[in-house]
């Protein structure tokens, strides 16, 4: 049986305490991180390979602008957004998570 | 708190009533809506004689309890047409609330254009002529008056937005510096005040009683329960996202979602949003040092404490405060990238005496309409100016997006019954759309704010995607009304949802002001009894289901990064109210 080993790019905006996890530190622009994956990844086992604490995260979790639940996977150039646990606000009352 | 203050303007007398039995649970929204209700005719020209402006503190303002430093301002708004109810956070809330005053309920319209001050002190309240301080900046007059009056005094005021009439004009109240940047905001109430000639009311409570406390031990446990509850959840305790960031956390996680509206609601993300964000305000405020800072209160005793005062390049002081609201209308929404434009367009705003919202909202129709480039922040302050300089142009800006958008042929004007969308977009985030629809005070976001579904029992982790969205709309709103009434601040919704005991204290402590004995299960129907008077008024005013609808754009134009349209049937909005 052949294998078939699919990269996918994906597109990391994180903020605040989680900027750190990038070579962009200044609050005011984005800081971004263009990090490969394997197809069928979660956004748990990115923020894991990348060294993103989970413990860190709020539920501010945006796949492609969509409230997620980090169980959810992800695929080539989508946009996840990441807030760390002292930026909560809104989502987590209004809206269920995707995945 | 048990007297009534009634200014008669046609008389220029000022007669303290005795509270009636049947009010004297009311307090906040619920207070100004059952006087406005009563008392004014829902068909009546909110610019003539016959409309009033009540001005009423929260239940338990005025007292120890953390967060309450709030008040109501209602009437019938110039804007919509409708009932309005518009709410500041100030120490003039206070200091009215320890004077003993439930209301001050001002009616009638003098013959003469001559502008008045009324002072409210511990002896009674008397009008005193007004007209040297108009047609001037607020920035300029309040330092008069504190002058004046003293420094301990609250002052609530009109700019010259008010004197003028223009339909966006605010009440403003002094912060706990004294500088004219609290505002009860939407919908025009100031223009009222204008036509009734009352340019200012100073609140004195020198040698006051103070708030008296039904239930000593009731009103301790309550406010133990809710202090608990702001201190330890990660909103709202110190250090926590409000007190860190301000509002303006918001600015990333709405553009994030996509939800964020820019260039007047034609894409939910905006290019500008990080170097507008909270993030960047409070990096600016360390960044130029002097007396930049985050973590500023809107009134003594707020454990919250989510403003901030902008700081000058030089450290010296630009403006306070830069709010998630303000910061996105002259923002992203007139596609402006540069927050020392934004801050200088929230001073004006603050010294015309303005609702920043509904100001730059107008500023993106008038973009769209042709009279400045999107981005362009000095035409902008431009455009502002003639505002404050009283021109035909200004008139037609300082009265409001839908009013601009009709005289400039724009057809997309986000609004609801004539009042602009604040900073969430509808074909984004649809349950604030359902709410903006059917709210009675016109688009509105802090008619429905966060609560949760569980604690009104709507049922379980209930998805605001299926059908019961109808519930949830209602719910929100219902709960955000009894708030509004209570005098405490809407932000410790986001620490009593989460946390029981501080839903239980909010109204444990109204309990222990009023002797009442509430349960959390009388919040939807307090809330209830405010909406379906406010549901009334506006029907007799001629409001109808057809007027519970989003703008037509929002239906068929999709909206970037989603590509989304609003897509929520009308048999679905009229389900809000149960219709």
């Amino acid at each position: 049986m052949a294998w078939k080993i699919v990269i996918v790019m994906i597109e990391i905006h994180l903020y605040g305490k989680l900027r750190r996890f990038t070579d962009s530190l200044d609050p005011k622009r984005e800081s971004i991180l263009l990090v490969p994956a394997d197809e069928g990844d979660t956004i748990r086992d990115i923020m894991e390979r990348i060294g993103v604490p989970m413990a860190e995260l709020g539920s501010n979790i945006f796949l492609n602008g969509e409230y997620s639940h980090p169980s959810r996977p992800v695929k080539d150039g989508d946009r996840l957004g990441i807030f760390p646990d002292d930026m909560q606000l809104l989502y987590k009352w209004h809206f269920k998570k995707e995945g | 708190m048990e007297k009534i203050l009634r200014v008669d303007m046609s008389t220029l007398k000022a007669k303290v009533e005795d509270a009636p039995e049947g009010i004297k649970n009311m307090g906040g929204r619920w207070l100004t809506d059952h006087i406005v209700c009563d008392e004014v005719d829902p068909l009546c020209n909110p610019l003539g004689p016959n409309n009033k402006v009540v001005f009423a503190p929260g239940i338990v303002t005025g007292t120890s309890a953390p967060s309450s430093g709030r008040l109501s301002v209602g009437g019938k708004s110039p804007l919509t047409g409708g009932i309005k109810e518009a709410n500041a956070g100030t120490p003039f809330s206070q200091k009215l609330a320890r004077l003993g005053y439930k209301a001050v309920v001002v009616e009638g319209q003098p013959k003469e254009k001559k502008f008045w001050l009324l002072k409210i002190d511990k002896d009674g309240a008397e009008l005193h002529p007004a007209d040297e301080w108009a047609g001037k900046g607020l920035h300029e007059v309040f330092p008069l008056l504190f002058n004046k009056f003293g420094k301990n005094v609250g002052i609530s005021a009109i700019g010259v937005a008010g004197e003028r009439l223009m339909s966006n004009a605010g009440v403003c109240f002094n912060d706990i510096d004294n500088r004219p940047s609290r505002y009860a905001g939407r919908g025009g109430l100031g223009a009222v005040l204008g036509s009734k000639g009352l340019k200012f009311i100073v609140a004195d409570d020198k040698g006051a009683e103070g708030v008296e406390i039904a239930d000593k031990d009731a009103f301790k446990k309550g406010t133990k329960k809710l202090t608990e509850a702001l201190e330890t959840h990660d909103i709202t305790k110190p250090g926590g996202a409000l007190n860190t960031y301000g509002t303006a956390v918001l600015v990333n996680i709405m553009n994030e979602a996509g939800g964020y509206p820019t260039r007047n609601f034609s894409e939910g993300r905006f290019e500008g949003a990080a170097a507008t964000s909270g993030e960047a305000i409070r990096d600016i405020c360390n960044e130029r040092g002097g007396v930049g800072k985050m973590g500023h209160p809107c009134h003594p005793g707020c454990i919250i404490q989510c403003s901030n005062v902008y700081p000058r390049p030089d450290g010296t002081e630009h403006v306070s405060c830069i709010e998630y609201e303000s910061d996105w209308a002259f923002g992203a929404n007139c596609g402006i990238d540069d927050l020392d434009a934004i801050a200088e367009l929230i001073w004006l705003s603050n010294d015309y005496g303005l609702d920043t919202i509904e100001a730059g909202g107008t500023i993106a129709v008038a973009m769209e309409g042709g009279l400045a480039e999107f981005g362009d922040g000095p035409k902008a302050i431009e455009l502002m100016k003639e505002i404050g300089e009283g021109t035909p142009l200004g008139h037609v800006l300082g009265s409001g997006a839908a009013t601009t958008g009709r005289i400039f042929g724009v057809v997309r004007v986000p609004g609801v019954k004539g009042q602009n969308m604040p900073a969430y977009e509808p074909r984004a985030v649809k349950g604030i759309g359902m709410v903006y629809a059917t709210s009675t005070m016109g688009a509105d976001h802090t008619a429905g704010y966060t609560i949760a579904p569980e604690i009104l029992g709507v049922g379980g982790e209930a998805d605001p995607l299926d059908a019961d969205k109808a519930a949830l709309a209602r719910g929100f709103q219902e709960a955000t009304a009894f708030i509004d009434s209570t005098g405490y601040c809407l932000f410790i919704a986001f620490a009593v949802l989460d946390i029981p005991e501080g839903l239980e204290g909010t109204v444990e402590s109204c309990n222990g002001v009023l002797g009442t004995s509430w349960t959390t299960d009388d919040i939807a129907r307090i809330g209830r009894e405010v909406l379906d008077k406010e549901l009334e008024f506006n029907r007799a005013a001629g409001f109808t289901k057809a007027h519970d609808r989003l703008p037509e754009f929002m239906k068929y134009e999709k909206l970037p990064p989603h590509n989304t349209v609003f897509d929520v049937s009308d048999e679905e909005l009229d389900k809000v109210h149960g219709g």
